[in-house]
């Protein structure tokens, strides 16, 4: 192998060897890492992540972010659970905070595009205006009760013998991944985020992708915090806020997976799984909460970092 | 039969105008060259026929029908512009490129399949070598040309305009787009052709037209024309502006670059040499190299370097705060996004690099600030209500002088101007040169950087050509600005 080519498999399996070695190290070393039924603890675990970072992901394909979904998912969990304790059907419980997530992503897309605000700037007001109406609803107590198990058959059910956030993750990533790469609004979304005034003068209208990303990612955000809701079986106004790192980190990851660079739904699924992995096998390992950070961030930035440089020496030949 | 037709063409930049009153005829089937300097107004002219500006007077025939494209959108169809920034989406392959806008697809997935044979036909039909699975930066710069005009061909506009097609081309490359234009001819595409290659115009065109000064000189046939007679065409010989004579003593050398190379830029041993009092003018065509020879000496030549000398020690130095502190100074071609600081005032801009002298212990002096930036805007008599005016809202030229102020107090021994005068009234334009002038005679070597012969002649002790990264020829006073034109195109006589 010469080194060009070696140089080119690193940089496009790169974080899959990573994410390769850290398995068969904490295989070694952890006791019931491997057992089938830790790896299915670890996908549950990172269920609910891989659909919110999903979402982030399309903000990014169209070179944008988003600084609003964690708590967007959180007004959504929060309305989720107020209306099924309520004792609304569990169709609305679900339809009504899927709209809200919408509604903040058209929101937002629409500042981006036709006002011009940067989409930082613009997304993190939405995060303050979507924390406020969480804590204007619950008045900063958790919401606890019965809930029916039609609502709860979501988080906490089986299909088949498979887990349900199991299930819905899988869905979610094929669904993103064909959307992305076999469709035209896939293509939209991808050249709009590679060059915009290339695609506007190719006829393509690209404040409609972009706002379409920013939509898909509201809706992902509330589905996260309607899921949630159903995993807990009770609402708490703070619940995903915690998804707003992991999901950097994951999508992040995700940009040195396949294409350098470059987001993408399988390489968010990678990242993702990598944390889940790494969150799991220190637990088990019984690292401490900080220690799980510290090494997380650690390796964020020695894989992104191996993949970048890795990239600009291709980009050089 | 014409195909295209303009009018009294006219188009003015705030107040500034860059095509005047063009009248052109484009006729079916024909390859139609458009010649002229930098600046004549090519570049305009061809962006008012696809759309990408409108005019603003004049009127524009498409069939013999009056026409406006107000946006490029509107014109594709019509008329393809093949320029240089290549509008391609570097991260897709060739058909996902060429397809962008008008995918296929079945039952609601792309139709990758049919997409690719589509291509494949048109590809065949042009006999275009392309790899159309990559993505499109991972290939070459003739390939990705090629993409481009494949692209525009794909939505077969009657009209194709090539603006500087051969710029980055190689050889071997050119010569595939001349067969590929001369057989476009042949399938009955009318084409404009731009190029500052006159000998590439002279054997593809049919007729030629020259631009100077964002007017039309003329429209000649191409039979039995040289390049020298195209090339007193394209001189201008406007006496618009004044050039001051400022009597100066030229001395010892002060800066000397010797077999200077310069990887990143593509510069290979290159030599020069400027002394106190003289201003040495570089001539050459866009992307000749001027700039990036003389922003790399700014930016730094490196540490251990045996191969550029201020007053006759080692210059070294890794970075343009370094090069300043040793005494080169340059003002950059970009002046708003790189000479100033459009956001700040011009107080705020000229004391920038001066702030080591005007604070004391870290603390701004405000009184030293307000005199020292009121001098210097007195001295170069910059044209504002107040020195708290922003940048921004300056004309060019006075921009310009604040690109310049900034540098007053950095007791500068050589100064690199990159085409100091673009798009400066001529007013202003005499200014500069004065400053010039008035720089070289203080003891300072000038490094004058213009697309604008005639100032190069009219202002420079000495010029240096330079042709495809490298210096050709050096021209002593008096110059003959013919010969330097065609050192400036690579022309053998």
């Amino acid at each position: 192998m010469n080194k060009q080519k070696f140089t080119k498999v690193i940089t496009k399996y790169g974080t899959m060897i990573t994410l390769g070695l850290i398995i068969i190290g904490f295989s070694l070393f952890i006791d019931g890492f491997v057992a089938l039924k830790n790896l299915a603890n670890i996908l549950k675990q990172i269920a609910l992540l891989t659909v919110i970072a999903e979402g982030f992901t399309m903000c990014l394909i169209v070179d944008e972010l988003d600084l609003s979904f964690a708590n967007i998912a959180c007004l959504s969990g929060i309305i989720s659970g107020g209306l099924i304790l309520a004792g609304k059907p569990t169709i609305v419980a679900i339809i009504v905070p899927l709209l809200v997530g919408f509604a903040f992503g058209l929101a937002s897309g629409l500042l981006v595009t036709k006002v011009g605000i940067s989409s930082l700037i613009t997304t993190l007001a939405m995060s303050i205006l979507a924390t406020g109406l969480t804590y204007w609803i619950t008045g900063g107590v958790s919401f606890y009760g019965e809930m029916p198990a039609s609502f709860l058959m979501l988080g906490r059910g089986y299909f088949l013998g498979i887990p349900s956030l199991i299930l819905i993750m899988i869905i979610t990533v094929v669904v993103a991944h064909i959307l992305i790469n076999k469709t035209k609004t896939g293509i939209y979304l991808q050249a709009t985020g590679a060059n915009q005034e290339a695609t506007k003068l190719s006829g393509v209208n690209t404040d409609a992708y972009k706002i379409l990303a920013l939509i898909i990612c509201g809706v992902a955000a509330s589905f996260t915090g309607i899921l949630l809701t159903s995993k807990l079986g009770a609402a708490n106004p703070e619940a995903a806020s915690g998804y707003m790192m992991d999901t950097f980190a994951a999508s992040l990851l995700g940009t040195t997976v396949l294409s350098i660079g470059l987001a993408s739904p399988i390489g968010t699924f990678i990242g993702a799984l990598m944390i889940g992995v790494l969150n799991n096998g220190m637990t088990l390992a019984g690292a401490q909460y900080f220690m799980q950070d510290i090494i997380k961030g650690i390796i964020i930035i020695l894989s992104v970092s191996i993949a970048s440089s890795q990239a600009k020496k291709l980009a050089k030949n | 039969m014409t195909i295209l037709q303009t009018k009294g063409l006219t188009k003015r930049f705030q107040g500034v105008v860059a095509l005047s009153d063009v009248d052109f005829d484009l006729e079916k089937g024909e390859i139609h060259a458009i010649v002229g300097e930098n600046g004549a107004g090519k570049s305009t002219f061809v962006k008012l026929l696809a759309g990408i500006h409108t005019p603003t007077k004049g009127t524009y025939y498409f069939n013999g029908k009056e026409t406006l494209f107000s946006s490029p959108k509107e014109a594709m169809p019509y008329v393809g512009l093949v320029h240089q920034d290549r509008e391609l989406i570097p991260t897709f392959n060739g058909y996902k490129n060429l397809f962008l806008g008008s995918e296929l697809s079945k039952i609601g997935l792309l139709d990758n399949a049919k997409m690719k044979e589509q291509c494949e036909r048109i590809r065949e039909k042009y006999k275009l070598n392309i790899n159309l699975d990559k993505p499109v930066m991972e290939l070459g710069t003739g390939q990705q040309e090629m993409m481009t005009i494949l692209k525009i061909l794909f939505r077969h506009p009657p009209v194709l305009i090539f603006d500087e097609p051969t710029a980055s081309l190689s050889m071997q490359e050119s010569e595939i787009l001349f067969s590929l234009i001369k057989d476009l001819q042949i399938n009955g595409f009318s084409i404009i052709y731009i190029s500052h290659r006159l000998p590439e115009v002279l054997s593809l065109a049919n007729r030629i037209s020259v631009l100077k000064n964002g007017k039309k000189v003329i429209t000649l046939e191409n039979k039995g024309i040289s390049e020298q007679q195209l090339i007193s065409y394209m001189i201008s010989k406007n006496l618009e502006a004044q050039y001051p004579k400022i009597d100066k003593e030229i001395k010892d050398t002060i800066f000397e670059v010797k077999n200077y190379s310069c990887e990143k830029e593509n510069l290979h041993n290159l030599s020069y040499y400027v002394r106190r009092g003289e201003i040495v003018g570089f001539a050459g065509l866009v992307g000749a190299g001027r700039t990036e020879l003389n922003l790399s000496l700014f930016s730094g030549p490196g540490k251990n370097t045996q191969s550029v000398f201020m007053e006759g020690t080692p210059f070294s130095s890794s970075s343009p705060r370094e090069s300043i502190k040793k005494g080169l100074v340059m003002i950059p071609e970009d002046r708003r996004g790189q000479g100033v600081i459009i956001g700040m005032s011009i107080k705020e801009n000229i004391i920038l690099p001066n702030m080591n002298t005007l604070s004391t212990r870290g603390f701004v002096n405000k009184k030293k600030i307000d005199r020292f930036s009121q001098d210097i805007v007195s001295r170069l008599s910059i044209i504002a209500s107040s020195n708290e005016q922003l940048v921004r809202t300056l004309s060019g030229g006075n921009q310009q002088k604040v690109a310049i102020g900034k540098w007053l107090g950095a007791g500068a021994k050589v100064w690199i101007f990159d085409e100091p005068t673009q798009g400066i009234d001529v007013e202003t334009k005499s200014e500069i040169y004065k400053m010039l002038g008035n720089f070289a005679k203080n003891g300072a070597g000038v490094i004058f950087i213009s697309s604008d012969l005639r100032e190069l002649t009219e202002i420079a002790d000495r010029i240096y050509v330079m042709c495809e990264h490298k210096i050709t020829s050096e021209f002593k006073s008096p110059f003959v600005a013919n010969d330097i034109l065609t050192k400036m195109i690579g022309v053998e006589k």
